[in-house]
């Protein structure tokens, strides 16, 4: 099965897609603040985040934060609070701003001077998948050496790019890589 | 500079090829060592056969055929001295071969390590150490071994010594080790070392850690607290690399990133995750009537020996409804059975407030099977509702587990504190840390740190379980380490500080006129 996969999860497999989990992973070392936006707490911290400095302002506002100065003000001081699509637009710019933020010392972390990182592949769960249908899926692991495309898109929020580099580092698997396009995780430590 | 020692390399590869004895006496020597073609092919980095090839009539080449001279020579020499004054046993022939080498072994001792053997590399020694070739003190070091320069300083004891590197380390000359261990600790290595097995491999990992320690010592200049404090620091990153070197070879992969289930995640920044240790916290409610002396006993390295449980490879499959299976290990939701003998001995679930169903680990189910089999029947068995299990293993980190005992043993025996609180660093921190912490990222299995300290717990208990079976009273058991019992234990546990030995913490006497001090005993 070197090809991608056309209909997945037509015989009950289960799985995300790999880049996907790649994401989650890289945003889960990115870290960040844990509160939930909901709380006051939570978008209290993001909004001082997002406008501890004048760049940092600038690239909230490119990353969707379109409010005035006015209002920001307001919200900075308690007097007002976001609305529940102010809070989404909050939360967005600011996952937005930290992986940018992030994504230089990530990307230093897991090039480590060009020895790369190990990475584990854990295939997709086939337990819902008829017996006759099931196929042996290896655990799979690889070193990845060149993560600059893989953590340039994801800082991007681009998830095309990424799914794209993800597709091009995992050809290395061999013939078999269109089986681990899917999976239940993958897992890397940075 | 590297040019020239590039030039010198190759000059030294045109010189004349070491010589080599006869095929016949070739597999003499080897069969008189009783050492076997597997072994010997082994240390010269070839196959068997090819080693057959030069018993029977082929040569080697190049630099394969200087380390074959070398193992010779040695073999050689180490009989002539074992054999004592029968020179008869070896053949005339041999005995130029011994001394014809002997100037070219300066250079072979080291064919690996460094080419620039001569040029630039000779240190003078401020204090003599131990010449590698002959074993009397010498002046200077060459390639990182001290040695003596000319073979006429060399030549008295010369047949006696070459074997002993080559039968006590072994690894140098294969792999490049570093050969910076001091030279005391190898002579008591290589006069303890089993006589047998010529090249039977030192173990690994205890050299990772004696040469840590050597090192900080050495970088803080003998500071002991300093080195100490240097060592802890880094006891995580070395951890883990000590693991990675326990499991080369080894059968399984350790998957460090598996997928993991809600309920081994934590649930908030802060919280915990909803799987029950079964930590002991138990004192007895009412003292046997008198007074009596209570002694607080102390497990030695409860968590080192805890790394010996049954711990899932892979990822955890979900399953519902089945009985326990042996093969696999991981979490379950059990409804605990009632228990008891509150009494005289802890529960081994520990000290749960809430009723109902519970997420154990492994080591406490299998306790609670255990208990409620046909030679305890202290309790019903455990009903399993749902588990989280993958194939298990019992000998996952057992290497890494004997390296640290092994070195900790070694430390102790030798009143060495610096790498008695570096193996205790590094086995506590490795416990501690393989969950979800951001010390160490290299290792992501919440459920192993669970599945180990549950064992720690699990053997506290049977501890306690023997101490009572023996006629003990348990008085209480608390963390993973603190037993209280009254009467006399010496002859339940033997005291002492290995890891199957306990220590005496305290003692204390508590009674019935004071039945409301119990508590606050300690």
């Amino acid at each position: 099965m070197p090809e991608k996969n056309i209909d997945f999860g037509r015989f009950g497999a289960r799985g995300i897609k790999g880049s996907d989990a790649v994401a989650r992973k890289l945003d889960e070392l990115a870290g960040g603040i844990a509160t939930p936006v909901t709380a006051k707490r939570g978008w209290m911290a993001r909004l001082h985040y997002l406008t501890k400095s004048t760049p940092t302002l600038k690239a909230a506002q490119d990353a969707g934060l379109t409010v005035t100065h006015r209002t920001l003000k307001a919200w900075l001081e308690g007097k007002r609070r976001p609305s529940k699509t102010s809070l989404e637009r909050i939360e967005q710019a600011y996952r937005t701003v930290r992986r940018h933020n992030v994504a230089r010392h990530l990307l230093r972390r897991l090039n480590r001077d060009g020895r790369g990182t190990r990475v584990e592949i854990h295939p997709l769960n086939q337990s819902q998948v008829p017996q006759q249908l099931q196929r042996v899926v290896e655990y799979r692991t690889m070193n990845v050496r060149r993560w600059d495309r893989i953590v340039g898109s994801w800082a991007a929020g681009d998830h095309q790019s990424l799914d794209a580099a993800w597709q091009d580092t995992i050809v290395d698997l061999g013939s078999q890589w269109g089986q681990y396009e899917y999976v239940t995780n993958v897992g890397f430590a940075a | 500079m590297s040019d020239f020692d590039a030039i010198d390399s190759l000059l030294d590869a045109v010189g004349p090829q070491a010589e080599l004895p006869p095929c016949h006496v070739r597999r003499e020597l080897r069969e008189r060592a009783r050492l076997s073609k597997a072994q010997v092919a082994r240390a010269l980095g070839v196959s068997p056969s090819t080693l057959s090839g030069w018993e029977s009539g082929r040569d080697p080449a190049g630099e394969i055929r200087t380390k074959y001279a070398y193992l010779l020579d040695g073999l050689n020499a180490k009989l002539a001295t074992e054999s004592g004054s029968e020179t008869e046993a070896a053949p005339a022939a041999e005995q130029p071969v011994t001394s014809g080498t002997a100037a070219t072994v300066t250079p072979l001792s080291s064919p690996d390590l460094g080419q620039d053997e001569e040029g630039d590399d000779v240190e003078l020694l401020v204090a003599p150490e131990p010449c590698v070739l002959c074993g009397r003190p010498a002046g200077q070091r060459v390639a990182g071994f001290a040695q003596h320069l000319t073979p006429a300083d060399c030549q008295p004891t010369a047949t006696g010594a070459p074997a002993a590197p080559l039968a006590g380390q072994p690894t140098a000359h294969t792999s490049k080790a570093p050969l910076r261990t001091t030279r005391p600790a190898r002579a008591t290595e290589r006069s303890k070392g089993p006589a047998r097995h010529a090249f039977q491999e030192t173990s690994g990992p205890v050299d990772l850690i004696r040469e840590a320690v050597q090192g900080a010592l050495a970088e803080h200049r003998g500071d002991v607290d300093a080195a100490t404090a240097a060592l802890v620091k880094r006891a995580i990153p070395d951890a883990m690399r000590l693991l990675d070197e326990t499991r080369k070879g080894a059968r399984y992969d350790m998957i460090a990133h598996p997928w993991i289930p809600d309920i081994l995640k934590k649930q908030t920044a802060r919280g915990a995750d909803q799987i029950w240790e079964a930590r002991p916290k138990w004192t007895r409610h009412e003292l046997p009537p008198g007074r009596h002396q209570v002694t607080a006993l102390d497990i030695n390295g409860a968590y080192l020996s805890a790394l010996k449980t049954h711990l899932p490879l892979g990822q955890l499959e979900h399953s519902t409804g089945l009985a326990h299976d042996r093969r696999r290990s991981g979490v379950h939701l059990i409804t605990p059975p009632e228990w008891e003998h509150e009494a005289v001995l802890p529960n081994p679930i520990g000290q749960r407030d809430e009723p109902g169903p519970l997420w154990v680990t492994e080591p406490t189910l299998r306790l609670l099977l255990r208990l409620s089999g046909p030679k305890h029947q202290l309790c019903d068995p455990p009903q399993i509702h749902e588990s989280y299990t993958s194939g298990a293993t019992e000998n996952l980190l057992e290497k890494f587990r004997i390296a640290l005992k092994d070195a900790r043993d070694t430390a102790i025996e030798q009143g060495d504190t610096v790498t008695l609180e570096y193996v205790k660093a590094m086995y506590s921190k490795f416990v501690s840390t393989m969950g979800e912490s951001n010390y160490n990222r290299e290792l992501y299995r919440p459920d192993w740190m669970h599945l180990i300290r549950s064992q720690a717990f699990a053997n506290l208990w049977l501890k306690a379980l023997k101490a009572h079976d023996e006629g003990l009273a348990v008085v209480r058991a608390m963390g993973t380490d603190e037993l209280h019992v009254i009467g006399d234990w010496r002859r339940v546990f033997a005291e002492g500080r290995a890891v199957t030995e306990v220590k005496v913490k305290d003692t204390y006497t508590a009674g019935t006129d004071a039945a409301e001090h119990a508590d606050e005993g300690e």
